[in-house]
Formats: structure tokens, sequence, C-alpha cells
């Protein structure tokens, strides 16, 4: 089974940088983006199986980013990482879809568990639209 | 942008007096306790003492009133008991000289027996008694004197009476050369007149003028036309000299009283000298009987209920203004009680408010600081990556260097923050200093400016670099600003991007410093503008702010006798407009 593809968002570019070379160990494929808008336009460009977003971010932040791509139908499963430690927050990132969320500083084996849990949510989640459409085009031509 | 007319535009509660806990000084209270007591003394002493002008006054009138016709009456007695004495000893002469004939009277005997008579009758206040005739030679005499050779052809009183027929004389010394009065009478007898003369006795006289019975009588005294002494008043004077208390002997009808006061050295006493003068002149002879009364004891009744009166209003207006007084000190402890417990509210909801600060601010640090974290944290586990791949030493040598420089630059990064952090944990207690307010507003800055970078929020300085040092409150110049810095951060957290600018201007005119905190974000609706420094009142969400924040540095500001205003326009941005004094007033230094 191929390794999943992340795509890792944060202003901070030690931190994505480091991240980058951890997850790359651990057999990811990653690409960093350090603002809402180059993820936004990263992600169409490219699919990508989970997302590692900052919320505190200068020009469009974690939650207007999560709003973008829910609007632009980029939809992938979201792991909250912020700094920013609010509960608030981070239920408002919930409300929005993301997957889940963690707190600056966090354990690469507990972002990587993190990691695989929303990866399988993606790949439920591509089943069961593939089901569907395969469905809709069987009881469109019926054998 | 700045200058020295800018208007502040005060919030709806600019009495809300936050900092006044220490300012209320003694002064304060001394001059509440004026504005409590003097309306109270007023509004009770006036009109009792108006009433009892109002009342004594018409009481001393009257009373006075009554005491001089009393004088009066008493007065015109005695003159009628002196006027009696004179015409009773008149008229018997007269019955006698017309019921007796000369030769009657010329027998030493029958004079004798008359005057015997004449002085059981009359009390002895006869001295002498004689005949003489027309060409004024003594044909008869009864009394102590050897006058029977005498002739009185040119006594005055003589002429008088062959001119009058009856008449009682003056005081004069005559042959007998000691002062005395004599009444005569004249009969026609065969064509020719004689003279039945008597002296009256000068002690009888005396004592009957004295006798009048009125309290405090000083003298009682007679004078002639010419204001000669008839008789002797008490104590002073001597007979037919003039008047030694100088009434003025002027011809008037009845009873006249005045009020005169006695020339220094004469009475002598303080208190005393002044008297009450009454005079009444008899029908005949021509005298004037004087009656002085000393003037205290004539109105001592009245003065006794002046005294009484005093002595109740005096008692009465210490009763009132010693309860006056004990009320308003109650009222008065009881202001400053409640003054305390409101300072106290004050101040514990400041340190609310600090604490409210320290906790967002500690907030803020501590999302800052995870971030730092955050990276240590990731060169640990490249580390550990590193050593599960047994890699080479160049391998393991490179990423050693590379992760602890990296180490090293984001723990240099939290001892930043760590080192703001404490510089505003320091200034927490209250403390008056100088204060470079540009380096000042720079360390708030360095404080809250990760925040705002990380909000996508630009801070600007526009320092003026003639502001001079202030003596102010560091610690409470913190919290003003940190809440409008915190303020302006909040109002663009909708936006992406914003920008905060802090300006500082020198106003020598004014001896201050003009402070503007401004941001781009949404602005303040019109209606909220006079509301914002209200304490409570807040536009952010529940739970996300107390409302107490610009009150609670309009109260600061008020406190270091400085200026806070806002300026805002909704969509544009707000500015606050801070003016701070070099020196702050008295009582906060």
């Amino acid at each position: 089974m191929p390794n999943a593809r992340i795509l890792l968002v944060d202003d901070e570019k030690v931190f994505t940088q480091n991240m980058s070379k951890l997850l790359k160990n651990r057999g990811y494929e990653v690409e960093v983006a350090d603002s809402g808008e180059s993820a936004i336009q990263t992600l169409e460009k490219r699919r990508f199986d989970v997302i590692v977003l900052d919320l505190k971010m200068p020009g469009m932040d974690g939650i207007a980013t999560l709003e973008q791509i829910k609007k632009l139908g980029l939809f992938t499963e979201t792991l909250i990482l912020t700094g920013h430690g609010s509960i608030d927050t981070a239920k408002e990132a919930m409300k929005l879809g993301a997957y889940d969320y963690l707190t600056k500083p966090c354990e690469i084996d507990e972002l990587e568990e993190k990691i695989k849990g929303a990866w399988n949510q993606e790949r439920q989640t591509e089943e069961k639209d593939t089901r569907e459409m395969v469905k809709k085009i069987s009881s469109r031509y019926p054998s | 942008m700045f200058n020295s007319t800018d208007s502040y535009r005060i919030g709806g509660q600019a009495e809300w007096d936050w900092g006044s806990a220490e300012n209320r000084s003694n002064r304060y209270y001394v001059r509440l306790f004026g504005k409590f007591i003097w309306p109270i003394l007023i509004c009770s002493l006036l009109p009792l003492l108006v009433l009892s002008w109002v009342i004594s006054s018409h009481y001393m009138e009257f009373a006075r009133q009554r005491v001089l016709t009393n004088f009066k009456q008493q007065v015109n007695n005695h003159r009628k008991t002196i006027q009696l004495f004179l015409m009773s000893r008149k008229s018997t002469l007269k019955s006698l000289a017309r019921t007796h004939d000369r030769a009657y009277f010329s027998q030493q005997d029958n004079l004798q027996k008359t005057f015997g008579i004449l002085n059981s009758e009359y009390d002895d206040s006869f001295t002498d008694l004689g005949l003489i005739d027309s060409r004024g030679n003594h044909l008869a005499y009864v009394g102590p004197y050897d006058l029977i050779e005498k002739n009185y052809m040119q006594a005055h009183w003589f002429k008088e009476v062959m001119r009058k027929g009856v008449y009682i004389s003056d005081i004069f010394m005559g042959f007998r050369k000691s002062p005395h009065f004599v009444i005569a009478v004249t009969r026609h007898e065969s064509g020719e007149k004689w003279i039945l003369r008597a002296t009256i006795d000068s002690n009888s006289f005396q004592k009957l003028v004295q006798s009048i019975q009125i309290a405090g009588i000083g003298q009682v005294y007679l004078v002639n036309e010419n204001g000669l002494l008839q008789t002797c008043p008490e104590g002073s004077g001597q007979i037919m000299q003039p008047d030694p208390f100088g009434v003025p002997a002027h011809k008037h009808q009845g009873i006249e009283v005045r009020t005169l006061k006695s020339e220094a050295g004469t009475e002598g006493q303080k208190g005393f000298d002044k008297y009450l003068v009454a005079s009444a002149w008899l029908d005949n002879p021509d005298w004037m009987l004087i009656v002085r009364q000393n003037y205290l004891t004539a109105f001592s009744e009245v003065n006794q209920t002046i005294r009484t009166t005093l002595t109740f209003l005096l008692l009465t207006s210490f009763i009132i203004i010693f309860v006056a007084l004990l009320s308003t000190g109650y009222i008065l402890r009881v202001i400053k009680r409640r003054d305390q417990e409101m300072d106290q509210m004050n101040n514990q909801l400041m340190q609310a408010g600090k604490l409210a600060s320290v906790g967002e601010l500690s907030a803020g640090v501590a999302h800052e600081i995870n971030n730092p974290l955050g990276i240590i944290l990731t060169e640990k586990q490249l580390i550990q990556d590193l050593l599960g791949q047994n890699p080479s030493m160049e391998e393991l040598k490179n990423q050693l260097e590379d992760s602890l420089q990296q180490i090293g630059s984001q723990i240099g990064r939290c001892k930043l923050l760590t080192q703001n952090l404490l510089r505003f944990a320091r200034r927490t207690q209250s403390s008056m200093e100088q204060v470079d307010i540009n380096r000042f507003l720079q360390e708030v800055i360095d404080l809250m400016e990760r925040e705002a970078k990380s909000g996508g929020i630009k801070i600007f300085t526009d320092f003026d670099q003639q502001v001079e040092n202030l003596y102010s409150d560091p610690s409470q110049l913190q919290q003003v600003f940190l809440n409008l810095m915190n303020n302006a951060i909040d109002a663009q957290s909708n936006m992406p991007y914003g920008n905060i600018t802090f300006r500082t201007k020198s106003d020598q005119k004014r001896k201050g410093v003009h402070i503007e905190v401004s941001d781009s974000g949404m602005g303040i609706a019109r209606e909220n503008l006079d509301k914002i420094f209200d304490p409570f009142f807040t536009t952010k969400p529940v739970g996300k702010g107390t409302g107490l924040g610009l009150s609670i540095c309009f109260g600061i500001i008020k406190r270091l006798g400085g200026e806070i205003g806002v300026e805002s326009e909704p969509g544009q941005g707000t500015t606050f407009k801070v003016f701070l004094p070099y020196q702050p007033p008295d009582q906060v230094a």
C-alpha cells in the first residue's frame, strides 16, 4: 500500500522543515505550504490524503483556510496542529469538518497515529464515495 | 494628526471614579463636612434667632413702655406730695392771718402758742414764725435765731410778698447765714399791711423730697428756674449751687423722662453710669423736681427677661450645634466607610482587570513558547530518527550541529518571551517613577508583537524624540496600553491583515505627551462611542470580554491626571487618544 500524501501548512518555516523530514523518514510523501493561500493553491493542483494545519497564521488563518477548502470542494481530512491550544478554536475547527487536533509541542509518534487515523477516515470516505458512485452508475445501466 | 486643541471624547461615565482611592484627602472630607453642617445650622439656627429677636424686641418695647409709665406715675405722685406739703402750709398761714389780727401776733405768747400748734400739726416742719410790718421791721419772732431787730425792706422775698400777697421763696441765706426758704402771707388791717412769715425746716423738707418709694433711686432733689439746687441730691452737690448732674431746667408740661449719662468720674462704675431722669415742675414755687433712677435697676425686670431668653437661646443653640456636629460627623463617617468600601471594590476590580490582562497575556505567551518548543522537539526527534538509522559520524555530526544551533536559537526566542512576561509581571505593583514613554511603549509592543503578527497585523511606530520622561506609574500605564493594544488586535481579528500605529507627540504648552493608538479595524458603531468607557460595556461575545478594560483605562488615566478619548469611523478604524502630563497631580504623586 502506498504511503499517505501529506500537506503541512504552518508559517513556522523551521518547524515545517523539520516535521517534513520526520514524516518523510516515516515513509510519507510530504509537501509544505507556509500560508493558507499557498495551501489552497497547492490543493488545487494536487490531491492529498491528510492536511496538517496550523490555526494561527498571518493572512488567511487555519479556520479561514478550512472554510475555503470546503467552499472549493477540495475536502481532505485535516488535522489541526497548533500552539494555540484553545478548546474553543479547536471546536470551531471540528465543526468545520477537521478530523482532530493536536497542540504543539507534540511527539512525532502521536502525530503519526493521528495521521493514520485521518488517512483511514479519508480512505473510508473515498471507498464510500466510490461505492456510491458505482451504485449510481449500475442503477443507471442495469445488467 | 496631533494638535493641542484635540478634543478628548470622554465616555458617558465621566463621573466613574475608579482611581480615587487615595485621592480623597482630608480636605475633601472637611469640605464635605462644611457642605453638610452649614445648611443644617443655617436652617435651624436662623429661624430660631429671627423669631427670638422679633419676640424679644416686641416684648422689650412693651415692657419698657410699662416701666416708663410707672416711673412717670410715681414721679407725678411725688410732685403732688411736695406740692401738697407747701400748699397746706401756705393755706394754714393764710388762714391764721385772716382769722387773727396784728395785735394778736404782736404778743410774743400768742405767736409762741401759734408756732407750737403749727409744729404739732405739721410734724415740726416749721423752724420759726415771725410778724413783720409793711416797712420790713420784725415786730415779733419765735425761733432759734436772733432776728427781732432785723429789717427786711431790701429782702427779695419781702418785695415779692408785698407785691403778690402770698409768696414761697427760693432757698436763700438771709440774716441767719444758712440756707432756708420761707412762706409769707400779707394782710390789710386798718390801711396797713403786715406779714406773717414762717421758715420751713430744711431737714423735714429734705426728708420729704427724698421720701419717694422707687427701687434703685439715685437722687431726688429740687432746682429753681435758674437750675440752682433747692434741696441737696444725696451724696453730691451743694445747696444753692448749680445742679451737679446738669439736668436742664427748662419749663415743660407734665413729666419729662430722658436717659442721661453721668459724666466720667461722677458716678464712676462702669455699667451704672446710665440714668433715667424724670423732671416735673411744681405749680408754686417755680421749682423743678428731678428724680434720677439707675437705668439698669429701672429695667431690671426687662433685663432679667432678656438674660433668661438669651440663656435659653444660647443653650438651644449649643444643643442644635452639638446635635448637628454629632449627626454630620456620623453621616461623614458612614460616607467615609462607604468610600473606603467603594475604593476597596475599585481596587479589587482593578486587580481583577490586571489579572485578566495577565491571563490573556500568559495565554498569548504560552502559545508563542509552544512554537519554539515544538521546533526543539522536532530537532530531538530528528536526532533520534538518525540514531535509529545507524548513521555515519559525518551525518550524525552534521545533524547534531544543525539541531543544536536551531535549539539554541529557539531557546533564545523563549528567553525573550519570558523576559518580556517577567517585566510585565514585575510591574504589577504600583509605584511612581520616571518613565521614558517611547521605550515603554516599545516594550508593550514587544510583548504583544508576535501575537499581532500571527494575526497578520503589522505594528508601526511614530515616536517623537522630544518627549520628556513622565513621572508616572508604569504598572498602570502598562495596563492601559496593553488593553488598548489588545482591543486593537481584537478589532482586526476577523481581517486577514491589519496594522496598529503607536504615535507620541510632546506638548510643551500643556507640559505633557499625546499618545495615539490607531488601528485599521472595524471601528466602533456611533451609538456605542459614548458608552465604551462605561464599566461592563462590551461588544465582544459573552466570555470573551469583561467590559472593564476601557473603563479601567479611563480611571487610570484620570487618576494620573491625564485624558483619554476616542475617534472612530466604522469600517475605517479607531484611534484612542491619550494625554499624560509630565508631572501628575499632587495627590497621586
